[in-house]
């Protein structure tokens, strides 16, 4: 007698579960969410997978790889360099244009942030034609990478370009720049400075603007000079903008492979310049290594990854993940 | 109102589908009514002298062949690592192209495993009775005939403005080794306000077939096809880097911002004295209407390689699963024949790889440079443009040209390219 009750109430007890399970709204928009979710997980997080496994195998040249012997054999040649199993040939270490990247990502990400906010601040001060300065330091990010190269090639010209015009009034001799070891990244990372400088501009612009007024005159009435008031009041509250301009800025920093191949015509910008992208390229693509070419977007990927990270780490505290 | 809406709406809705639908049905029907496939080919040549060389081919092509169905199909962004990662895809998808543009020789090698024997079926008797040895060996992977080559560019030329060299007292035939190309450079420089010898750096390209040019003639023949068979002696390649290094002080002061169009244009223009590229740098010339043959530019053997003729080619690969076997091999039988080569070669500015090829229709420039091609006793493979190389070891070549174009170390990057075979 009481077992059956027992039963019974443990019966409806699993059908309520099942019907509020129904009736959740997540389960309900099902239909909506769903196609996109696994279309994403296929394409995007399927490939990453699929990626990191072909970097375990041999497969070079055309075919299809071998599952069968999976083994780390592709990093340790990343890391120490030496002639692989799949090759007849040596091959180098990624360790010159790991440094390079993560160089350049530095570099162009500390730059960018920090004229972008002088900028944003500048902007800020209520001056004439803001919209127009907006504009004109905003524009140069629509171009795209094939155009700014070419572009730079011309600025960097020893004989005719405007740096150079530039150097020479005063004083000094030409400078080479596109192939000059020492300079070359520098000049890469000059023009990609200036290509998004002017984003982070606006980033940081539009979290000015949400800092309310009371908070600048709160400072005045207190006696703060303008520049403790934007050391101690405003900046401490653009560290969000901050974040998310610096996620934006290190993965095109990543991506400038467009920018050195329309530079040096092909993946082959030198040592110097060398980044994580067109090494990749060229064992993918150039050697039909890909395997090798798997292994290097692997390490590619765990570094955007290590920038990702803290920012999705914050968001998460912050309860906003 | 709304019910008005709905009913437009759904009329859009309804001819949409119908148009996808037909769309569909379009794209299904366009196979194969014929019992044949149509030909597809592959290639990069979508604008300029190649646009209009590949044109004239199919066309001469189709005239001979009006049965044969034709697929055309230019991969847009003209440039051949583009193409060679379309077709690169679609092997690996197994969905080859009927043939698309390559360079023969070790270029091959990359998608080894995928071409067919095309012996007897294409490369008949007399293909292989009058093409000449160094052009029937790059028709070959590991001895197989495996592609028809359908034209030569040469890369051992020295082109020059010919009132400049006047003004600065040079005899171009005087000329007889690299050192007296540097000697000649220094004349020009003295004499003249021009740039000695236009060349580009921004891309390692033109600097490397520059030294395998003065490689060539330093080395000898024996010298050469010892280093592209990886037993290059590093004193020969240190020697021929140098004189590339000498060279280099009479570049223009912004080689490494420059393309070759640039630099081809100082000679044209009269800024520059000597160039040094293969022989699609004349095609540039003959299109200027007051720049001509023997007036105003000439065109010597690279000093001391005289006797080789040192082979850029294209050519067309047959593939082993092939969508339309026998329209291709019918198609790879035409550019192997002098008729083809010929209405191909007179718009690409090359020469055809025929010795029979009746040349009389190719301009004057083109012909002497055919009477040096069919009376060379050499015709070596050129290292740059992918024949005399496997992909990976042309790629550890490009690498160490990279970097010698940062530092030109001459010592350094003779041990880097001839480490480039291990």
């Amino acid at each position: 007698m009481l077992e059956t009750l027992k039963d019974r109430y443990s019966r409806t007890g699993e059908e309520s579960t099942v019907r509020s399970l129904l009736d959740r709204e997540s389960v309900r928009s099902a239909p909506f969410w769903g196609p996109p979710f696994l279309l994403v997980a296929l394409f995007v997080y399927g490939a990453v997978v699929w990626n990191g496994v072909l970097s375990l195998t041999d497969f070079t040249g055309i075919g299809s790889p071998d599952y069968g012997t999976l083994d780390f054999e592709n990093y340790v040649v990343a890391f120490t360099g030496g002639t692989p199993t799949w090759s007849d040939l040596t091959v180098d270490p990624i360790w010159n244009s790991a440094q390079n990247t993560v160089v350049l990502m530095i570099v162009f990400a500390a730059v960018c942030l920090a004229l972008g906010l002088v900028l944003a601040i500048l902007v800020d001060r209520g001056i004439r034609f803001e919209n127009t300065f907006r504009t004109i330091y905003l524009l140069p990010m629509s171009l795209s990478f094939v155009v700014t190269a070419k572009f730079w090639l011309y600025m960097y010209n020893p004989q005719t370009g405007l740096i150079n015009i530039g150097i020479q009034a005063l004083g000094f001799g030409p400078v080479e720049f596109v192939q000059n070891p020492e300079l070359k990244l520098g000049a890469v990372a000059f023009a990609l400075i200036w290509q998004f400088s002017g984003y982070a501009m606006i980033v940081y612009l539009a979290a000015l603007r949400g800092i309310p007024s009371s908070h600048f005159e709160a400072a005045r009435v207190d006696g703060a000079s303008t520049v403790r008031m934007y050391r101690r009041v405003i900046v401490p509250q653009l560290r969000t903008a901050t974040v998310s301009a610096l996620v934006v800025i290190t993965v095109f920093a990543l991506k400038a492979f467009d920018f050195l191949f329309s530079m040096y015509g092909g993946y082959q910008p030198g040592p110097s310049a060398d980044i994580l992208a067109t090494r990749m390229v060229r064992e993918a693509y150039a050697n039909q290594n890909w395997a090798y070419g798997s292994t290097i977007a692997v390490v590619l990927f765990v570094m955007a990854l290590f920038i990702i990270a803290p920012y999705i780490y914050s968001q998460y505290r912050r309860g906003e993940l | 109102m709304s019910g008005n809406h709905t009913t437009t709406r759904r009329k859009i809705l309804k001819g949409a589908g119908a148009a996808g639908i037909a769309g569909l049905a379009g794209c299904s029907g366009g196979g194969g009514d014929s019992g044949s496939e149509p030909i597809e080919l592959l290639h990069a040549w979508s604008s300029g002298d190649g646009n209009a060389a590949i044109g004239a081919l199919i066309k001469g092509f189709q005239d001979a062949h009006p049965d044969v169905e034709f697929a055309e199909e230019p991969v847009n962004g003209a440039a051949r690592g583009n193409l060679d990662q379309v077709v690169s895809n679609r092997l690996q998808a197994n969905d080859p192209p009927s043939t698309f543009q390559s360079w023969p020789g070790k270029t091959l090698e990359k998608f080894g495993e995928a071409y067919a024997d095309i012996e007897g079926d294409v490369w008949t008797d007399d293909l292989k009775s009058n093409y000449l040895p160094g052009p029937k060996r790059q028709a070959q992977l590991d001895g197989t005939y495996v592609t028809v080559p359908l034209n030569i560019h040469r890369i051992n030329n020295l082109f020059y403005n010919v009132p400049v060299l006047e003004e600065a007292g040079v005899d171009p035939d005087s000329l007889s080794s690299p050192a007296d190309v540097v000697d000649a450079c220094e004349a020009v420089a003295t004499n003249t306000d021009a740039v000695p010898f236009a060349q580009q750096t921004s891309g390692a390209w033109s600097t490397v077939q520059l030294w395998e040019t003065v490689l060539l003639a330093e080395a000898g023949i024996g010298g050469y096809r010892s280093f592209i068979e990886g037993n290059g002696d590093t004193e020969q390649v240190r020697a021929a880097l140098e004189n590339v290094v000498a060279l280099s002080d009479y570049y223009p002061g912004d080689a490494s911002s420059i393309s070759f169009t640039e630099a081809n244009t100082m000679v044209m223009e009269g800024d520059a004295a000597f160039i040094h590229q293969g022989d699609w740098a004349a095609g540039a010339y003959s299109g200027a209407d007051e720049f001509n043959y023997g007036d105003d530019w000439g065109q010597v053997t690279y000093p001391g390689t005289s006797g080789s003729y040192l082979l850029n080619m294209d050519s067309f690969p047959y593939f082993a699963d092939n969508p339309s076997p026998e329209a291709t091999k019918t198609f790879l039988s035409y550019c192997g024949s002098a008729e083809g080569q010929v209405l191909f070669n007179r718009e690409k500015g090359s020469i055809p790889p025929r010795k029979d090829a009746d040349v009389s229709s190719l301009n004057a420039f083109q012909q002497d440079q055919y009477d040096d091609f069919t009376s060379a006793e050499n015709q070596p493979p050129s290292v740059q443009h992918g024949l005399a190389v496997s992909p990976g070891v042309s790629t550890n070549i490009a690498s160490a040209f990279s970097s010698f174009l940062e530092n030109y170390d001459a010592e350094e990057t003779a041990n880097e390219l001839v480490d480039a075979f291990q």
